[in-house]
């Protein structure tokens, strides 16, 4: 990983006509370094999973960035904005025989549901700009300050679910309500009564 | 003789701490007056959607990004993360005797930058191109946006390609057959949506 970054590093150091040859030469490092030719992740892991999504919540969050203005030279503040994806699901591998129980006689079904589990889906990979304001002498917010200022953004969000469960709170019981008459329709549809429950609860 | 060489040390003196006391302004004044505050404002739930979608693949990536945008290039790094998900409120079933037949609806590809630290990491950005010397190297945040679209839609495509989205369809099938083996207490096929590419 860090020796195809130095080689892209170097790519770019060097004079523009020499980049199309050395751009072939990069593109064939970086498939010679993986398992699979003409692979274009540097890195790909595949999780098979069994999960039932039953809600996603989007978390925006702003951040401001502001210079010290300077006689003459004017302002820079620059505001943007971007949403986080919390999703909620319950993992079906956990549901088991027992978990559905059927009384013929009164067309009945209890369903006890997995419990509902919480966890951050991604983040958009475009910025909002909200704002700017940079006076005529001074520079333009570049790449790396826009990514430092996502960087700050998730830090703050990922701290902010671990101490506030509230988001986790609203997520899991939109999923429980969720899950409740989804379940109910889909006995209704064979006939039943259904009364859903969750382990956990 | 000696006083003057006495007054040439004083002046000397002067002189350097004169230049330290510059320096240190102009210091403070670039360095520490100027650093960027940065204020992040407390998360806002923006909305919540309600779903039924069964998620057979959950995927991370970690791709390296050169590309050229009017006469600018970027290198960085992105982690992604993302899902292959079937919507299951949309199933189309019907029943044959004593078997359920079911038909998996098209996939969903999700793919989001992930949450880790440094999950777009710059690493330089330049002009290119004959008039490179005359205008700047930095992208604009809509140049920036437009080459995170390409990034997506190139990482879709993989995704189809290497055989990720065929796997997660197979996945899904069993899953949901063994899903609704419980509901429907009855023998079921899950069949793939033959419209499917």
């Amino acid at each position: 990983m860090k020796f195809v970054r130095n080689i892209i590093a170097v790519l770019m150091s060097v004079p523009k006509v020499l980049m199309p040859g050395l751009m072939s030469v990069l593109v064939v490092l970086v498939a010679a370094g993986c398992s699979q030719p003409n692979h274009s992740a540097l890195y790909q892991e595949l999780k098979s999973t069994n999960k039932l999504v039953l809600a996603s919540m989007a978390i925006k969050k702003t951040v401001i960035q502001e210079n010290p203005e300077v006689f003459l030279l004017g302002k820079r503040v620059a505001v943007y904005s971007f949403d986080t994806y919390m999703q909620a699901y319950i993992n079906l591998s956990e549901l088991e025989e027992g978990d559905l129980v059927f009384d013929e006689d009164n067309r009945r079904v209890t369903v006890t549901l997995p419990p509902v589990h919480t966890e951050l889906a991604g983040r958009d990979m475009q910025m909002r700009k909200v704002y700017e304001n940079i006076g005529l002498l001074r520079a333009d917010l570049d790449s790396k300050e826009r990514a430092w200022m996502k960087e700050k953004g998730s830090a703050s969000l990922r701290r902010e679910v671990e101490k506030n469960p509230e988001f986790r709170k609203q997520l899991e019981e939109s999923a429980r309500n969720k899950a409740r008459s989804y379940f109910e329709s889909l006995m209704a549809e064979q006939g039943y009564t259904a009364d859903v429950r969750f382990r956990d609860e | 003789m000696k006083i003057f060489k006495w007054m040439l040390q004083i002046k000397l003196t002067l002189l350097l701490v004169a230049v330290a006391a510059l320096g240190g302004a102009a210091y403070w004044f670039f360095a520490v007056r100027n650093k960027p505050k940065i204020e992040v404002s407390a998360g806002k739930i923006d909305r919540i959607q309600t779903m039924v979608r069964l998620s057979s693949m959950d995927i991370y990536n970690e791709v390296p990004v050169v590309d050229t945008i009017n006469n600018k290039v970027i290198c960085a790094v992105q982690k992604q993360r993302g899902s292959i998900s079937f919507d299951i409120e949309q199933l189309q079933v019907d029943t044959v005797g004593d078997t359920v037949r079911i038909v998996l609806p098209r996939e969903i590809v999700e793919l989001y930058e992930s949450t880790e630290p440094d999950a777009w990491e710059v690493i330089d950005t330049k002009a290119v191109g004959p008039m490179a010397f005359l205008h700047s190297g930095k992208l604009s945040a809509g140049e920036e946006n437009a080459i995170k679209r390409r990034i997506a839609a190139k990482s879709r495509r993989e995704l189809y390609r290497n055989g990720t989205v065929k796997r997660a369809r197979t996945e899904a099938a069993q899953n949901l057959t063994q899903f609704a083996e419980k509901i429907y207490q009855r023998p079921v096929v899950v069949t793939i949506d033959a419209t499917q590419h």
